[in-house]
């Protein structure tokens, strides 16, 4: 009998070899699988269940921040600032996840990633939160004056500094109050249903994702291609005097604001806004390849590399179709047709002219710390573009200080300081006239580079003329430039 | 001289087990409430208290038994009731009197059964048990279904599993009924004018077993219990006979069995169906196999720490699924360490098995490791989707008391065949001694 007793043996190691084989399979090789099943909650609860770090203002104010529950996941995320950054830190919801900075700086909040696992071991026998505070670059001074300033109007206030592409000013109205849709009861899917049905849009950060026919603002990008390829100076060429630029196969050509007629150099007609000059400027001076290749070197169509999740490429037509005569590209060149942008976008164009023709790359991010305080991680200043170069750039700047001087953004003036800036008035229709209100530009002190540049959009304003943008959107972004370029004394 | 090298190492080993289990309890007690469990040395005394008296027992009962068998289960029932007290305190209580109620089982197995022998003699008492208390659940009155399974008996107060016992009743009745019929049954052949069908003589005991497992299967919905018993009567079947042939006629009654309960009864077709594919039904039948993946999984290779998982959304993570916990919290290292734990219990009981003399004493060693071994593998198996699932207990480490309680009395016989071996070894050297040496 031993020898079968032997072989029983030898079958008890099989069976048990077999278990040993599927645990290796279950604990090893399927884990991952495993652990990213959307239907175990196991992860997302140990997320939920940790301290995650605070969101902070570039002047000291807590903008989310952990506090102990009594529920299932120990912590409850909170919003002290309610709506102020609403769309900037987003929201954080164990039923639909994550948005804005909550999402993006997910791993870093909640303690995973390498520079933090060294603290970790460092602090292996310290009772300690190892999660980090992301400190941010807007002022919640300035992001309230930006509130402020655009009132209950729809629109958006973007703001940033063009030497390091740190975003000062970031405010989309409406915006929402994250408390109610982070809270771990129903109440948020109900919250959130509700807010995702308003027309208005409040959960959409418009900012930086929503994208609008950027009007006349556009012109300065038309303006920067053509100097920057030689093609236009301040002298040459000299566009004729005309009340519409004449567009193919159509009696609808392009006409002027107000059927009034202009033209003249480059500072003459960006000053008052000619369309049938710069739609002749992108049409025959510069043509439609060098437009889309000038416009891809300011990022359009590519998706600007802010730490933000999923923010829109701005649009610039790629494909002009000869039997479809010059209509596009003309329209295209005056910010319309075809053309569309975020308000960041038409900020980076204001920021590319303010920093020698060199977009930065935007980001919210000025630093990360340990709750000791101790720095983990300090924002880069990285290039995203070089749109054009410091010569043309030189130029436009000019063009655009012209512009606010004795043009139709005379009331982005800020006394004592060097201020430029373009109008754009984006037709909407016409029955009844309705418009997008655009102002991009730049302050900076005398002689200096530019210290900030911004862009304004105001939404739906009654009417279609050229003056909106200067009269409703360039007082907001004078408020607000005024009120960044104060607080950086 | 052995005697004492074997009780020594017996309590070297229980101490540094006890060492183990306090320090299990205590990480348990830091990882759910971040604080040192404030009865930790009562606990330990009550741990240390009872292995030591098991372990005095045996130094007067049955002092040449071997050392490993009682620090192996007193291992596993320590983990065992780290988790069970991590995962609900309120059973931890229950566990810890069932624990002390098995250490006196188990004393009092090694002082009634002086001799393996005095077992064999009571061969149809113990089949008469054993029958009985399997078919017990089913009596009108006493019989309760818990979680589908009628294989629970109220008497008043207390509740158990007599299928448990039955389990030991039967291997003891296996044993002596094989060693009686061994010679017959081995000269079973194939008789060539009837090519298709063994003699039916030789035929009877196993169709008998087998249509015994098939009533419990079918009266009382336990599955695991049914495999358990008809594998363990084959296996003793072919160790005792030494032909391999009738591990290939029990696979084939098996198969018969399996199949006509697949197409028969519902609750085995579900059982099959979530085995094969439990992601058809994640939310409702499939959702404790594929919790138990999840907490597996979650464990990883070194595990979530004691008191660091969260085991307890696994339905029943207490009984059939206290693996699932184990691999959670302590990781593939921990799990494997559990399958290394039984691999040497088994490993010892065999020994005992093969060092025995008697037949009985070889076969009822080999049956009751096999008992262990099994039902560890059926539930393990179960639990991590090798076999279906089939609800039985995890030997030593489960919750519930019954599984304890006969799992004591069957490591107190398998010591008592090994100490038997042993007093006979002795006998023998003496013997020896005494011819062999010059006067």
């Amino acid at each position: 009998m031993n020898k079968q007793i032997r072989r029983l043996g030898i079958a008890m190691i099989a069976l048990f070899t077999i278990l040993f084989a599927q645990l290796n399979y279950i604990q090893v090789f399927h884990q991952k699988t495993l652990n990213d099943d959307p239907r175990n909650s196991r992860k997302i609860v140990e997320e939920f269940s940790r301290p995650r770090g605070r969101i902070i203002s570039a002047d000291g104010t807590v903008l989310a921040r952990s506090k102990k529950s009594k529920d299932q996941f120990k912590f409850q995320r909170e919003y002290p600032e309610k709506d102020l950054f609403g769309q900037v830190t987003g929201y954080f919801n164990f039923n639909f996840g994550a948005t804005g900075l909550e999402a993006s700086y997910g791993d870093e909040l909640s303690g995973q990633t390498p520079e933090i696992d060294i603290h970790k071991l460092a602090d292996l026998f310290v009772d300690n939160e190892d999660v980090a505070d992301l400190t941010i670059t807007i002022r919640k001074d300035v992001q309230q004056a930006a509130r402020d300033a655009l009132g209950n109007q729809a629109g958006s206030v973007v703001a940033l500094d063009p030497r390091n592409g740190s975003i000062l000013a970031f405010w989309s109205n409406p915006s929402f109050d994250p408390n109610p849709l982070s809270t771990h009861a129903k109440s948020a899917s109900q919250v959130k249903a509700l807010l995702e049905a308003a027309p208005s849009k409040p959960l959409l950060p418009k900012m930086y994702r929503e994208l609008f026919f950027p009007g006349s603002t556009f012109k300065v990008v038309t303006g920067s291609i053509g100097v920057d390829d030689g093609l236009v100076t301040p002298q040459q060429p000299v566009y004729p005097v005309k009340t519409s630029y004449d567009i193919d196969f159509t009696n609808d050509d392009l006409s002027n604001f107000g059927g009034e007629a202009c033209g003249g150099a480059l500072f003459d007609i960006l000053r008052v806004s000619c369309n049938s000059a710069f739609a002749e400027m992108g049409d025959k001076t510069i043509g439609a390849q060098r437009m889309v290749e000038g416009a891809e070197r300011f990022g359009f169509n590519q998706r600007p590399p802010i730490d933000l999740p999923a923010a829109a490429s701005s649009k610039f037509p790629t494909e002009f179709p000869k039997n479809q005569g010059n209509g596009p590209i003309a329209r295209a060149s005056i910010g319309q047709g075809d053309t569309s942008a975020t308000p960041l976008q038409m900020a980076l164009v204001a920021a590319a002219i303010a920093n020698q023709g060199t977009i930065m790359e935007p980001h919210l991010l000025a630093k990360l710390t340990d709750t000791d305080g101790r720095t983990l991680h300090s924002a880069e200043t990285k290039v995203w573009k070089h749109a054009i170069q410091p010569a043309a750039a030189e130029t436009m700047r000019q063009a655009m200080l012209g512009v606010v001087q004795s043009g139709t953004a005379t009331r982005l003036a800020i006394p004592g300081f060097e201020v430029g800036g373009k109008t754009g008035t984006a037709q909407l229709g016409t029955e009844p006239p309705k418009s997008h209100a655009w102002i991009i530009g730049f302050a900076g002190k005398q002689g200096q580079a530019p210290q900030v540049a911004i862009a304004v959009i105001v939404e739906s304003q009654p009417g279609v003329s050229e003056a909106t943008g200067g009269r409703v959107a360039a007082p907001i972004a004078q408020a607000v430039m005024a009120k960044i370029l104060q607080t950086q004394g | 001289m052995i005697e004492r090298l074997r009780r020594n190492s017996e309590l070297s080993l229980i101490l540094l087990g006890a060492v183990i289990v306090g320090g299990a309890y205590t990480l348990a007690s830091l990882g759910t409430t971040a604080s040192i469990p404030a009865n930790i040395g009562p606990f330990l005394a009550v741990v240390v208290g009872l292995f030591i008296a098991a372990h005095i027992a045996v130094r007067r009962l049955a002092p040449g038994a071997d050392g490993m068998l009682l620090p192996l289960a007193g291992l596993l029932n320590g983990i065992g009731y780290v988790f069970i007290a991590r995962l609900d305190k309120n059973l931890a209580g229950l566990q810890a009197t069932w624990t002390a109620v098995g250490i006196v089982a188990f004393i009092v197995t090694l002082a009634v059964v002086r001799r393996p022998r005095t077992l064999e003699r009571y061969r149809y008492t113990f089949l008469l048990i054993g029958a009985g208390l399997l078919m017990l659940p089913l009596v009108p009155g006493v019989g309760r279904t818990i979680n589908g399974a009628k294989i629970w008996v109220s008497l008043g107060p207390v509740n158990f599993q007599p299928g448990e016992f039955a389990k030991v009743a039967l291997a003891i009745f296996f044993a002596a009924y094989l060693v009686e019929r061994r010679e017959l049954l081995a000269m079973a052949s194939w008789p060539h004018f009837r090519p298709v069908l063994p003699d039916p003589k030789f035929l009877g005991p196993i169709i008998l077993a087998w249509g015994l497992s098939l009533v419990v299967m079918t009266a009382e919905k336990d599955l695991g219990s049914s495999l358990l018993f008809f594998a363990l009567f084959i296996v003793m079947l072919w160790v005792a006979t030494e032909k391999s042939a009738y591990l290939g006629v029990g696979g084939v009654l098996f198969a018969i069995g399996a199949f006509f309960s697949w197409s028969t009864f519902s609750h085995v077709k579900d059982r099959v169906t979530v085995w094969t594919n439990p992601w058809a039904d994640a939310s409702d039948k499939g959702f404790q196999i594929i919790q138990g993946w999840y907490a597996l999984a979650w464990g990883g290779i070194a595990g979530r720490g004691l008191g660091l998982g969260t085991p307890t959304r696994i339905p029943e993570v207490q009984n059939d699924f206290i693996f699932a916990a184990i691999g959670e919290e302590l990781g593939l290292i921990g799990g494997t360490a559990i399958l290394i734990a039984y691999l040497l219990m088994i490993g010892a009981g065999l020994r005992i098995a093969m060092r025995a003399e008697a037949s009985f004493d070889k076969l009822l060693a080999t049956g009751l490791t096999t008992l262990i071994g099994l039902q560890t593998f059926i539930i393990i198996a179960g639990v991590t989707r090798v076999l279906p699932l089939t609800g039985v207990t995890l030997p030593f480490v489960s919750y519930g008391g019954s599984s304890l309680v006969a799992n004591y009395v069957l490591l107190a016989l398998l010591m008592r065949i090994s100490d038997e071996s042993h007093r006979r070894e002795m006998r023998q050297g003496r013997a020896g001694t005494a011819v062999g040496a010059p006067a």
